[in-house]
């Protein structure tokens, strides 16, 4: 079935040049060469020389010049050692559709493999999709098709997919969503091998009262299992030009959030559970090359069946951005804190980089390190260092290359290779690169 | 069974919006298949060349200025205003994070560009083991339903 997308796509853009005389053409591509030697402890040493092509295709101003058509898919082969301890090729059709737009009302088709975000619904499908506005500041949104499955537990997707969202805007003040997704069979249960159709729906707004002041939300409600699964609210206060003050509330019920789970060893519905957190962040443009960001989040857990994931953490810290000469040199250091609840392990993040680039030539330094409370697997510290440099060969290609090295609980000595080497074609200069 | 008549109450209530919308389609134009002006380097202040409005989007140019903290909950904006994020965005960008399997992950495929705001740096093979822990809620939105390929040599 994926196999089969990706010949078909294949097929597709061997088509497509012929078609470019009229319309516009964009290719790119981004091809990835890696050279590691893994020496995970306990484990053989292995090397592994894996090559990835990752390849995209949008064609637009087809037919009456409204119709395009976009494409997006990896391939991957490993020349030494398989890299993922499986088959030494895979690869995937990300997405693959024909879209149409109308000249009016943000109206727009859909058909083929494409991503849909609408409301609480955020589904990758096999399909078709369809919005428009409507006058008077209402909009619809609808979607059906299968939904795309995963390579390994296949069955545990359902056969068809089916949704959409209804919204209402009043002028620059507010907005109103309502949403859902019925997914026929979405549900695997493990231990009795049956299906259950998945179903959510919820609703979304967003609140302007005043200039400076805007509040967004949105919930959702698992109504195969019947319980509120999620709730998030952010509120954004603008009191200076440069400075955005944000609060962030959060609400998960895990019993109906999880319950459409495939992977249920980790995202377990029937242990219960509560997640709710709070916080907020700080955001101040000091100057045109200083950006500082603050941040804080409680988090806390309860009613878990399984008592050790229970508790109460934190997690804060701060980012400093900054650039210099015409954006050419942009330096960054970050410093993040999370605080597990007992039982828990806990960290420091530190992070600090340095980018260069002029258009032409690109370089960049990258250095991380985490500081674990308790060991993991007899460490206690993970350290992570990358070079690039990177030459932009004339305007449509690109060669770009990393080595990292890192000491972690995984690897004592870690040397990676990567060699970049990024395509894009356009066969129409545009306003804005895409 | 309640399910299935929640559901049936809120394509009714769609049903009913668009009646109530007197199933007229909006005659205002839309917005341009790709945005006019070409955008430097680095994060886009919609604020610097759009004043209190932009033509056709009814939220303003601060609701939409890419701040770090836009950046870290761009969720409410996508869910709302996909067909503005798509003016400037192929859906190419956001499968670099938001992928069903993918392999690369993002500050790997993106590695000459530490000023993105990119998830899972350094071991993170070690620290997520805290963070999925802390709140396993955020995972859940890419891991969980799709992208488990990796996760599943370890949690079976
Ligand atoms: C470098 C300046 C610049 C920045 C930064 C910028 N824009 Fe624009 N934008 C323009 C120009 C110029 C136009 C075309 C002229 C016009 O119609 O206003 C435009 C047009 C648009 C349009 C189409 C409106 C129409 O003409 O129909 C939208 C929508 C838009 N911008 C959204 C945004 C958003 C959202 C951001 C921030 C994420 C942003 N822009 C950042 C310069 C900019
Ligand atoms: C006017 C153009 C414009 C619009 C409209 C726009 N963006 Fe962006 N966005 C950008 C640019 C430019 C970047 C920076 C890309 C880079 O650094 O390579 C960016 C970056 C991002 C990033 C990644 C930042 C990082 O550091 O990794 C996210 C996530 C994002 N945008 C989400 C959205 C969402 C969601 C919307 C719609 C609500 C949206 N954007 C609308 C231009 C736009
Ligand atoms: C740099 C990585 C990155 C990029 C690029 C990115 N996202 Fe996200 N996205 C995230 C993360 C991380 C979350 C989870 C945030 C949270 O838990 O609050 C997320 C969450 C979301 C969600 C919520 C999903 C759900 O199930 O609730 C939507 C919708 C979304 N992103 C849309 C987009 C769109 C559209 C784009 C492209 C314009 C994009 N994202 C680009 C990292 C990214
Ligand atoms: C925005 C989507 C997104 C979110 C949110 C997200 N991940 Fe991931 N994750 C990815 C992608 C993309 C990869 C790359 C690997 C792949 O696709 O196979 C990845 C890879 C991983 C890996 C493998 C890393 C490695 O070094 O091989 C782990 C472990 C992981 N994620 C755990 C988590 C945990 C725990 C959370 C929540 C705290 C989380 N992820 C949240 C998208 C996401
Ligand atoms: C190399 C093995 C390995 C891989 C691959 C891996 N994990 Fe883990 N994960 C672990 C270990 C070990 C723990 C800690 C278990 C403990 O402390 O009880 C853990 C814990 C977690 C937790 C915390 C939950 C709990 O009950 O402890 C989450 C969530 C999680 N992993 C998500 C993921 C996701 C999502 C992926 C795939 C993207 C992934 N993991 C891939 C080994 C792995």
């Amino acid at each position: 079935m994926k196999k089969k997308g990706l010949t078909s796509a294949l097929a597709l853009t061997t088509l497509v040049p012929s078609l470019a005389f009229a319309v516009d053409f964009q290719a790119d591509g981004t091809s990835i060469f890696r050279l590691e030697q893994r020496a995970t402890p306990g484990f053989e040493k292995q090397t592994v020389a894996p090559f990835t092509q990752f390849a995209g295709v949008d064609v637009d101003k087809l037919a009456d010049g409204n119709l395009s058509l976009h494409l997006y898919g990896w391939e991957r082969v490993d020349l030494g050692d398989s890299s993922t301890g499986e088959k030494k090729n895979d690869g995937e059709l990300s997405y693959g559709y024909l879209r149409y737009r109308f000249a009016r009302a943000n109206g727009d088709l859909k058909a083929g493999r494409f991503v849909v975000n609408e409301g609480i619904a955020s589904e990758q499908l096999d399909g078709v999709a369809g919005r428009t506005d409507l006058a008077k500041g209402f909009a619809l949104s609808a979607f059906a098709g299968a939904p795309v499955k995963l390579d390994r537990g296949s069955n545990t997707k359902g056969s068809f997919i089916a949704g959409g969202r209804g919204s209402y805007a009043y002028g620059s003040i507010l907005e109103v969503g309502i949403s859902g997704v019925h997914e026929k069979g979405g549900i695997y249960e493990p231990l009795t091998g049956n299906k259950y159709d998945r179903e959510l729906v919820g609703g979304d707004f967003w609140l302007r009262p005043e200039k400076h002041v805007e509040l967004n939300g949105r919930g959702s409600y698992d109504a195969s299992t019947d319980g509120m699964a999620e709730q998030s609210y952010q509120l954004k206060l603008f009191p200076l030009k440069n400075v955005t003050v944000s609060g962030l509330y959060n609400d998960a019920d895990l019993a109906h959030y999880f319950s459409a789970s495939n992977l249920r060893s980790l995202f377990n519905p029937d242990l219960g559970g509560k997640v709710k957190s709070y916080g907020g962040a700080v955001t101040w443009n000091v100057a045109a090359p200083v950006d500082v960001t603050g941040d804080f989040r409680h988090i806390k857990r309860s009613d878990s069946i399984d008592q050790n994931l229970n508790g109460d953490s934190n997690r804060y810290g701060a980012d400093l951005r900054l650039n210099f000469l015409d954006k050419k040199v942009r330096p960054g250091v970050s410093y993040h804190r999370v605080e597990g609840a007992t039982g828990f392990n806990s960290y420091h993040e530190i992070r600090g980089y340095c980018m260069y680039d002029n258009g032409r030539y690109q370089g960049s330094v990258d250095g991380i390190a985490q500081l674990f409370k308790s060991s993991l697997y007899q460490v206690k510290n993970a350290y992570e260092a990358v070079a690039s440099a990177g030459w932009r060969i004339i305007p449509a290609l690109a060669l770009s290359g990393e080595v990292s090295y890192s000491r972690n609980p995984w690897a004592t000595d870690d040397v990676r290779g990567l060699v970049r080497l990024t395509f894009n074609y356009i066969s129409e200069s545009k306003g804005a690169n895409k | 069974m309640t399910g299935a008549k929640l559901f049936g109450i809120v394509v009714a209530v769609s049903g009913m919006l668009t009646i109530g919308a007197c199933a007229v389609i909006s005659k205002q134009e839309s917005l341009p298949a790709w945005h006019p002006e070409a955008l430097g380097e680095g994060r886009p202040d919609c604020v610097e060349c759009h004043e209190d409005q932009i033509k056709g989007v009814a939220k303003g140019p601060t609701t939409f200025k890419h701040t770090t903290e836009f950046i870290r909950q761009h969720r409410f904006y996508a869910a709302q205003d996909g067909k503005l994020c798509e003016i400037c965005h192929k859906a190419s960008f956001c499968n670099t994070c938001h992928a069903n399997e993918r392999e690369i992950k993002p500050s790997v495929f993106l590695g000459n560009r530490p000023d993105r705001e990119l998830i899972h740096r350094g071991d993170y093979l070690s620290v997520h083991m805290i963070d999925g822990k802390v709140d396993p809620t955020s995972c859940y939105r890419c891991h969980g339903r799709a992208n488990n390929e990796k996760c599943v040599r370890c949690h079976r």
